[in-house]
């Protein structure tokens, strides 16, 4: 892949490098660019610092926005992967390549669609990597619907299966060490998901796994981004997360075997002050709904290939239930998905349709979450999630005698 | 025999608790409230530190983050007679959360399950 570059400072050389991967952000991309600015201006003076934006070669000027920010001094970089090459991970890739170029300490990286990132984020994600810390996952407070790959899939799973409690597996905004962009650069486990968005899930399960001291950045505001709607179509992001997810599964099944129960995260950067409340997210239950019924009814001999005979039968059981008593107990969605991962490792079903037909479960998972959790706050939702969580480590026998038969 | 610092402003609870683990087995210490907590873990070098959050001269959370920013690894139950501190997003650097009671059944299988964790890597 031929890499597009604009270094019009003819930048070498870096301590510090502040990465903003884009796909058509014109509109969006100055503002954390500029807040960026003034995160590295006021917490990282005696460094060098340099911003890259490593796009998509978006055809909405999103690099004459990226270039025209006004960064106090601050040099940019615009990177892009050719016409034609698409992919989250793809900008990455050009990332680490660069990082590498450039011999750089510390990588901060932040989404370019963020409306509500400050100047603190910077200085959270990017002091620890000074205090040998090797990667930064942010931790930041979401409305209880915001995020619910992350929430029903991600965080319980790779808490459950590495020990790890990293609440943002996948949130969009990191930290790491130069020393880990040559380690995921020389990986031989990157691929066609993780070039896209697998690479979130892809870059912190590589971390909990190879040893790399994880700690997890409290931004203080809650994450404000282009809003999605759980019901609404999925796209391609589903299937990249999972997929990674279990390809993972496979390549360190010595390591979540041995592992028992999960610890806790250092967490860095709380300070005084109220936390700030997200803006609400609006679920269309209805929808949720008739999409778990319309997969269940068109998948069902699909699922009778992949589900242990016990499972097959709650989830029997449960599609019978209405939109108001509509419930997944936990026990059986982690045992969905580790009936799932096994099926994809031994390809019972070929890998996309596996995928794919797990998404209308997904949707009643979301359904049911949503049923329990109406009626609380934010941090009582929170606390339902620490209970989901737990009830996935103690489910984990079951995935462990599956996986050896 | 695993070692565990008990953290709590209450001579009848840190009482209560020393007695009830020591006859399971365990090494006890004590400690009336949070201050120079990293010197006392030092010194104590517990296994597990059960640690109270109410407390008159010290906020268990803000011991919580002392203690984390230097021991990564070790383990902190959180204590406490408030289940209302649990929704606290500070409270999630502790490896578990209890409520206080009288029956030590539920602090007991915690401080068992944290003992045998194993994770790969490190912190």
């Amino acid at each position: 892949m031929k890499t597009i570059e604009d270094n019009p400072g003819g930048i070498t050389k870096a301590d510090i490098v502040v990465g903003i991967p884009s796909y058509n952000e014109a509109s969006l991309i100055s503002f954390p660019t500029s807040q960026t600015a003034i995160g590295l201006k006021e917490h990282f003076k005696d460094y060098n610092c340099v911003i890259i934006n490593c796009d998509n070669n978006s055809t909405d000027g999103t690099g004459n926005a990226f270039m025209n920010t006004d960064t106090l001094g601050i040099p940019k970089i615009y990177l892009s992967t050719p016409k034609g090459i698409k992919g989250k991970g793809n900008n990455f890739k050009n990332l680490f390549k660069k990082i590498i170029d450039l011999n750089a300490h510390a990588v901060v990286v932040v989404d370019a669609d963020l409306q509500s990132i400050t100047p603190r984020w910077i200085k959270n994600l990017g002091e620890p990597l000074f205090n040998d810390f090797g990667y930064v996952a942010p931790l930041y407070v979401r409305h209880k619907y915001d995020g619910t790959i992350t929430n029903n899939i991600a965080y319980p799973l790779t808490r459950c299966l590495y020990g790890r409690r990293v609440r943002q597996p996948i949130g969009g905004d990191f930290g790491f060490s130069g020393r880990m962009a040559g380690l995921y650069m020389k990986s031989s486990l990157w691929n066609e998901d993780v070039s896209q968005f697998g690479i979130d899930i892809w870059m912190t399960t590589i971390a909990m796994n190879e040893g790399v001291p994880i700690c997890q950045a409290f931004m203080g505001r809650p994450k404000v981004h282009k809003p999605k709607d759980p019901a609404a179509d999925l796209g391609p992001m589903f299937k990249q997360v999972i997929s990674t997810i279990f390809n993972l599964m496979d390549t360190y099944q010595e390591k979540w075997k041995t592992t028992k129960w999960s610890k806790p995260t250092a967490i860095f950067g709380f300070g005084l002050g109220e936390v700030e409340m997200p803006p609400a997210v609006e679920v269309n239950k209805e929808k949720l709904y008739e999409k778990f019924r319309n997969g269940f009814n068109t998948y069902w001999d699909i699922y009778r290939s992949i589900f242990s005979s016990e499972n097959l039968q709650k989830i029997r059981e449960i599609s019978s239930l209405s939109l108001d008593h509509f419930e997944m107990p936990v026990t059986v969605w982690a045992k969905t998905l580790f009936d799932f991962a096994n099926s994809y490792r031994h390809n019972t079903v070929d890998k996309n349709k596996a995928i794919e037909v797990l998404i209308p479960l997904y949707y009643g998972m979301t359904l049911s979450f949503v049923n329990k959790t109406e009626g609380m706050s934010i941090q009582q939702a929170e606390e339902f999630l620490e209970d989901m969580c737990l009830v996935f480590e103690q489910t984990k026998p079951y995935i462990i005698d599956r996986w050896n038969q | 025999m695993s070692k565990v610092l008990i953290i709590d402003d209450e001579k009848h609870i840190r009482l209560l608790y020393s007695e009830e683990l020591e006859e399971d087995g365990y090494e006890v210490a004590l400690a009336s409230d949070g201050n120079n907590i990293l010197d006392r873990i030092k010194k104590e070098k517990p296994d597990v530190v059960v640690l109270d959050i109410k407390m008159v001269s010290s906020n268990g959370l803000d011991v919580l983050q002392e203690i984390r920013n230097t021991y990564y690894n070790l383990p902190v139950i959180l204590c406490s007679a408030y289940g209302s501190y649990k929704v606290d997003i500070k409270s999630i650097a502790a490896d578990a959360y209890v409520v206080k009671s009288s029956d030590l059944t539920e602090l007991k299988n915690k401080i068992a399950q944290v003992l045998e964790t194993s994770v790969p890597g490190k912190e």
